[in-house]
């Protein structure tokens, strides 16, 4: 036996042929394999884990289950870690955190002097007078509250998720929860079941169960043994169950991975959380739940302390004190609430052991400072009240076990509600939803035969849900052990205060009845006035004793109070969880690469990756205007793979295409392309592209890069309400596509194109032809978005970089070059063109974009038509003009800068761009009717304000008569 | 005009990744096609967890009322159900994935090429259905061994358990957040599952899968490997 | 994560799926101005069972579901066939 530890069989959870060493505030301390931070600190006698969040009050260990906010440690990467969770590993560094000097010597706890001052909801009443106080007081109280440091250092860790599928998923693997994983799984059922402890057991690890002590042992193997040798049945240990989503999703974090558990039913046996007892300073180091003491003692072989008493309202109590006096520890005195508590088999074995038993006592309050080193003990004259007499006891360990609360967070996110039952003077899980089944101690059942067979019947249940019904009934049990477990009021207000209801939060029992006395009678109100149970143990100890005494100050029954909204997740959970592994999906051209090798600066569209400029960073500007003069004055290409591609086939595709766009189709030539404008029902538009109708039953229809899917989507609901004889097809990925551009690029194209007569009589502007070029079957468009001379390429995504390298070769003589995004937009605006949702937004009919021309009013029906005739029967109130400035110099106005009149918002500039080929700053905007006659002025406020005159002049701002294009 | 050039073979949209990998690429057909990879044993990954580029190869798709009917004249057996693969005399696999769509993946040894008599066979006149161009608008990868329904659980929503999800079924889903085609087609004992989505998100998926397989050793396996298990 | 049924696809999770809004007949034509404004712009947001849109987004395959949405429960997804048997025409 090593020094401080117990001997066997104590100590499941350790190793002790393993030792290790960490620190806590700098000072090493040995451990075991097996230990959390917590246990070995116990067992190196240091009793302070942390300070508490107002007060700055030494707190220790108290639930020894990562249920509370008392453990809350900091790692080197990790703030607000639970110190009885975390596993110790050699040389792993721990400190304390919210202290100011040291964990030992905290400067702050003078705070508690003033807590006369700070009663509750006081921070709403505070710092907020006069007006701008808080921007003062907010630091001060950010330092001296709060919890860890995150170290924005720390290295990403690898976080991912993953799906499980099964039949029954069982959530606590304590005897209820085996149990029903056994029998479903008995049942023919795929059974996952999922603990959050390092091995399965539950209180059959650490509680005890019979005067000898040993049944819990004897079962537990028993249950995990059968467990463990089912092949249908897989435990998880370490696994949280976080949440229960619809459909029994449940989220279970399980190390740095997310499981995504689909499962068609779900048993929650996860069991309660004991309750801790109100009174006088219990929050001091040494006084903690009897299961925290049996879980150190049975886990950890860790003597909690050398002389106890135990306070308790309940067999567990003397459970926990037989398990002290085995572990050699003295046991000081008993106190039992009960005035004239029943006969049981551990309470007769504990007076037959001569422990000293007081009735009908409590532990009134807990003396000592820095732990607990006595307590005075009263005797209870009526609800929470010790009028008489009380003597102290010396101790330095005090035990609680006065009840237990569900842990029923999964049931309530599914849609339970918790319900105060007065018979069994508990919170318990009501209106538990369809696909979920409940069993042992979160139901309320605390007997352990009958908590197996409440298992066993619910693990038969689960799978017979499941269509596993081959197996005869279990016997549903008929006592439950469920009552006399909670005392009704284990809560001792004192004159002096300092009897903790929360401890996250350091509340106290007044500041629940002042709260209530405020107004705040609701429980709900109540939570987030007080703030009970909205610390790091959302209210797991103190949300029973809150509805108590609020139902009490109200004169109401709890039952009457309900209970708060539970939320997952059930336990904390780190940001890496939530963030882990997500999806980002990219799309990349099939030329992609050779623009990188060009040296492009590449930027997002939608999920695309497209070249924005070709060259470094700090010569972008020069960059663009280089791409677009080679344009205008020479030769260039640009990878226009993201365009949507959508193919519309069928002996209604001419119909299709005219309800579909507001131009008119049926009379397009086959060969021709024909600009495609969309609006939605109310008129606005929505997209645009090119038509290309290469046969009467087959148009090739373009959309925009991030208007693609949306269009193919929306055409083919229409469809499934229309039913026309036509199909729809989004090819966007299988065509890539390359504009050739500038007045070589007939040229240029002709070098390679083995079959289709480039010359302007055979394929005129807005011709579509199928051809072959550099060996690739194509579709060529001869359309001209930047108003040059131009051809899109359209070839099979599979030579897209072939053709690319093509083209580079076969322009190399001539000087060609690459443009990106960038330029091509500067040159669509020297040609007036619009981009959707950059000039244009969720209102823009075509007539206040000036693209009446685009709208054929002949047709019986396109999708807008009605709104766009509505519309455009009233008066127009905003237009889309071109503009340019007077003076280009100084600062430019940029897009969405507002266009004024007489200190009125008339409208916005939607694209503005400085012109290489007309040597002046030209743009779209926005403006009143009566502005937008060709040789108005009106005024943007520019940048800081500034008004900058602009003149409405003719769009196309180059090349008027578009003769370029048509060459 | 200097048009008079030969098609250029195809290539996977991202032979790039598969050259870092350490790819051999021979020529099958008209394609240039991951064989194997530079190092250790492909055989051994593929029974375990094997990822094969099929990116370059064969396959087409139809779709349109009548299109059942004529692939079955052209004497494709396709089953009734939707979401379900018939696998043919030579080694293709005919997928419905809706009562007037199949999706065509050629056989994976050296049989006949499908794919290219049935693009061939069709005429656009007077057709009610249309081919789509699966070859172009999708990658196709090949997910094989034990491990593979497990790393698709990292990426995938359906259970693609083999007691769950049998044989020849074919799932549309989400696969790492794009839209995906899973059809299961066994090579041998060893389960296998063809991936074919966006082929413009090719890169992206190739990733996603290395990055979930990693914990199982995962790696590229060619198509010899493949192949061997055909044989 | 909820559960629907595509009816092409069979059970798959609630995020393989986009709302399309209520089912609703589209006015005529020349319908009243305000039936197209009620048409275009209005939703009955209805507490009870309605009748919407739904489309299975790796299929683009859209049809049509029955849900109440007080509980959120989806009672029963059939193909949009069932609803729009005729082909639909506008009068020239």
């Amino acid at each position: 036996m090593r020094a401080g530890r117990l001997p066997e069989p104590f100590g499941r959870f350790v190793d002790r042929a393993e030792a290790q060493t960490f620190t806590f505030e700098g000072r090493a301390h040995p451990a075991l394999a097996g230990d959390t931070v917590a246990s070995a600190l116990m067992a190196a006698g240091v009793t302070t884990l942390s300070r508490s969040f107002k007060y700055h009050r030494r707190r220790g260990v108290l639930t020894m289950a990562g249920q509370d906010a008392n453990t809350l440690v900091q790692l080197a990467d990790e703030p607000n870690a639970l110190a009885d969770v975390v596993p110790v590993s050699e040389g792993l560094a721990v400190g304390g955190q919210n202290y100011s000097g040291s964990l030992g010597n905290d400067r702050a706890a003078l705070l508690e002097r003033l807590a006369p001052f700070m009663p509750v909801g006081f921070y709403y009443k505070a710092f907020y007078k006069p007006k701008g106080a808080w921007k003062l007081w907010e630091g001060v109280v950010r330092r001296l509250t709060g919890l860890g440091r995150v170290n924005a250092e720390a290295p990403h860790g690898y976080y991912d998720k993953m799906y499980l599928f099964c039949d029954v998923a069982v959530v606590g693997g304590g005897p209820a929860g085996l149990s029903a994983a056994i029998e479903a799984a008995a049942a023919g059922a795929e059974v996952m079941l999922f603990d959050d402890q390092p091995a399965p057991g539950g209180a059959l690890n650490y509680a005890r169960f019979d005067a000898a002590g040993e049944r819990a042992g004897r079962v537990r193997d028993e249950l995990v043994r059968a467990a463990k040798n089912h092949p249908r049945l897989k435990v998880y240990t370490g696994a949280v169950a976080e949440a229960l989503y619809e459909d029994n999703w449940l989220a279970v974090v399980h190390g740095n991975r997310l499981y995504k558990v689909r499962a068609h039913t779900v048993v929650v046996a996860a069991g309660a959380f004991e309750q801790p007892m109100v009174f006088r300073n219990n929050d001091l180091p040494g006084i903690m739940l009897g299961s925290a003491a049996q879980r150190l003692m049975r886990l950890y072989a860790v003597a909690p302390g050398r002389r106890a008493v135990v306070a308790t309202a309940n067999d567990h109590g003397y459970g926990v004190a037989l398990d002290l006096l085995d572990a050699g520890i003295e046991v000081a005195a008993v106190a039992d609430l009960r005035p004239d508590p029943p006969s049981s088999e551990m309470k007769d074995a504990a007076l037959a052991r001569g422990l000293r038993v007081v009735a009908g006592h409590t532990v009134f309050e807990g003396l000592g400072k820095k732990r607990v080193a006595g307590v005075r003990m009263a005797e209870i004259t009526g609800q929470g009240e010790c009028r008489g007499a009380s003597f102290t006891v010396d101790c330095d360990l005090v035990c609680v076990s006065v009840g237990y609360a569900p842990t029923a967070a999964l049931l309530c996110h599914a849609g339970a509600k918790l319900a105060y039952d007065e018979a069994t003077a508990t919170l318990r899980p009501d209106r538990i939803p369809p696909g979920m089944h409940v069993a042992g101690a979160v139901g309320g059942a605390h007997d352990l035969d009958a908590v197996i067979a409440e298992g066993r019947f619910a693990g038969w249940a689960a799978a017979a849900a499941g269509g596993f019904d081959g197996r005869a009934e279990p016997k549903f049990p008929n006592g439950r052990g469920d009552v006399g477990v909670n005392h009704p009021w284990p809560i001792f207000p004192h004159p002096k205060g300092k009897e903790f209801v929360d401890f996250d939060e350091d509340l106290v029992v007044a500041d629940i009845e002042n709260a209530v006395a405020d107004g705040f009678e609701e429980i709900e109100l109540l939570k987030r006035y007080s703030t009970s149970g909205m610390g790091p143990s959302q209210g797991r100890q103190s949300a029973l004793a809150t509805v108590r005494l609020a139902a009490r100050a109200r004169g109401r029954p709890p039952a009457e109070m309900g209970t708060t909204t539970v939320r997952p997740p059930a336990l904390p959970e780190t940001f890496g969880v939530l963030a882990g592994r997500s999806f980002n999906p990219e799309r990349l051209t099939p030329a992609h690469h050779r623009h990188v090798e060009a040296g492009a600066r590449m930027m997002v569209a939608g999920l695309w990756w497209r070249p924005a400029f070709y060259g470094p960073p700090e010569r972008r500007d020069e960059c663009i205007v280089e791409e677009a003069t080679a344009v205008r004055a020479n030769v260039a290409i640009i990878d226009v793979s993201t365009l949507g591609g959508i193919e519309v086939r069928g002996a209604d595709a001419a119909e299709f295409m005219n309800r579909m766009y507001t131009f008119a189709y049926k009379k397009q030539q086959v060969g021709r392309g024909r600009y495609a404008l969309m609006t939605d029902p109310s008129g606005a538009i929505v997209d645009d592209g090119v038509a290309c109708r290469f046969a009467e039953d087959h148009y090739y229809v373009t959309a925009t890069t991030g208007g693609a899917d949306g269009v193919y989507q929306n055409m083919l609901w229409y469809n499934a309400q229309w039913r026309l004889a036509v199909d729809i097809s989004n090819v966007t990925a299988a065509w890539c596509g390359v504009n050739i551009a500038g007045p070589k690029s007939r040229h240029v194209l002709s070098r390679i194109t083995r079959d289709v007569d480039l010359s302007a009589e055979a394929f005129p502007y807005m011709g579509v032809r199928h051809g072959t070029v550099a060996g690739i079957p194509v579709r060529l468009l001869r359309v001209g978005f930047v108003g040059e001379l131009g051809y899109e390429i359209h070839a099979p995504a599979a030579f897209g970089e072939v053709l690319w390298d093509a083209l580079v070769e076969a322009g190399r003589e001539a000087g060609i070059r690459p443009f990106g995004v960038e330029a091509q937009r500067l040159l669509r605006l020297e040609k007036g063109h619009i981009i959707i949702g950059q000039d244009t937004d969720g209102l823009t009919h075509p007539h206040e974009a000036e693209m009446g021309w685009a709208v054929s009013g002949k047709k019986p029906f396109f999708v807008g038509k009605r709104a766009i005739e509505i519309q455009t029967a009233r008066p127009i109130t905003r237009r889309l003009v071109g503009f340019a400035l007077a003076n280009g110099s100084g600062p430019l106005p940029e897009e969405c800068h507002l266009t004024v009149r007489a200190g009125e918002i008339v409208g916005r500039v939607t694209s503005v761009v400085r012109s290489p080929a007309l040597g002046r700053v030209i743009g779209l905007a926005y403006v009143a009717p009566d502005q937008a006659e060709v040789g108005s002025t009106f005024h943007i406020k520019g940048p800081g304000g500034r008004l900058i005159a602009a003149e409405v002049v003719p769009v196309p701002f180059y090349d008027p008569d578009n003769q370029r294009q048509e060459l | 005009m200097d048009g008079q050039v030969a098609r250029p073979p195809r290539r996977s949209f991202i032979y790039r990744e598969l050259e870092a990998a350490g790819a051999r690429f021979v020529a099958v057909g008209d394609a240039e096609v991951a064989a194997h990879y530079a190092g250790d044993d492909e055989t051994q990954a593929l029974s375990s967890l094997g990822i094969a580029d099929l990116s370059p190869l064969p396959r087409t798709g139809f779709k349109g009322d009548g299109a059942v009917d004529w692939l079955a004249a052209q004497g494709i057996a396709i089953g009734e159900a939707s979401n379900h693969a018939v696998r043919q005399a030579d080694g293709a696999l005919a997928a419905k994935l809706a009562p007037g769509e199949v999706l065509v993946l050629d056989g994976l040894g050296e049989g006949e090429a499908i794919c290219a008599r049935l693009d061939a066979a069709w005429t656009p006149v007077a057709s009610a259905f249309w081919p789509v161009p699966r070859r172009d608008g999708a990658f196709w990868f090949l997910v094989t061994g034990e491990h593979a329904a497990t790393m698709f659980a990292k990426v995938c929503g359906v259970d693609l358990r083999p007691d769950k999800f049998s044989n020849h079924a074919v799932a549309q889903t989400s696969v790492a957040r794009t839209n995906a085609i899973v059809v299961r087609d066994d090579l041998g004992a060893v389960p296998a599952f063809h991936l074919l989505g966006d082929s413009a998100s090719a890169r992206y998926m190739w990733h996603c899968l290395a990055d979930a397989a990693r914990e199982f050793g995962g790696r590229p396996v060619g198509l010899e490997a493949v192949r061997s298990l055909i044989r | 994560m909820k559960i629907m049924n595509c009816p092409l696809n069979g059970p798959r999770n609630i995020s393989e799926f986009v709302c399309g809004g209520e089912v609703e007949a589209m006015p005529a034509p020349g319908a009243a101005d305000a039936a197209w404004a009620d048409y275009v712009f209005l939703e009955n947001n209805t507490a009870g069972v309605v009748r919407e849109w739904w489309m299975h987004a790796p299929t683009s395959y859209w049809f049509i579901a029955e849900r109440d949405t007080r509980s959120d429960e989806i009672l029963r997804t059939y193909p949009a066939s069932e609803v729009f048997a005729e082909r639909q025409d506008f009068a020239t």
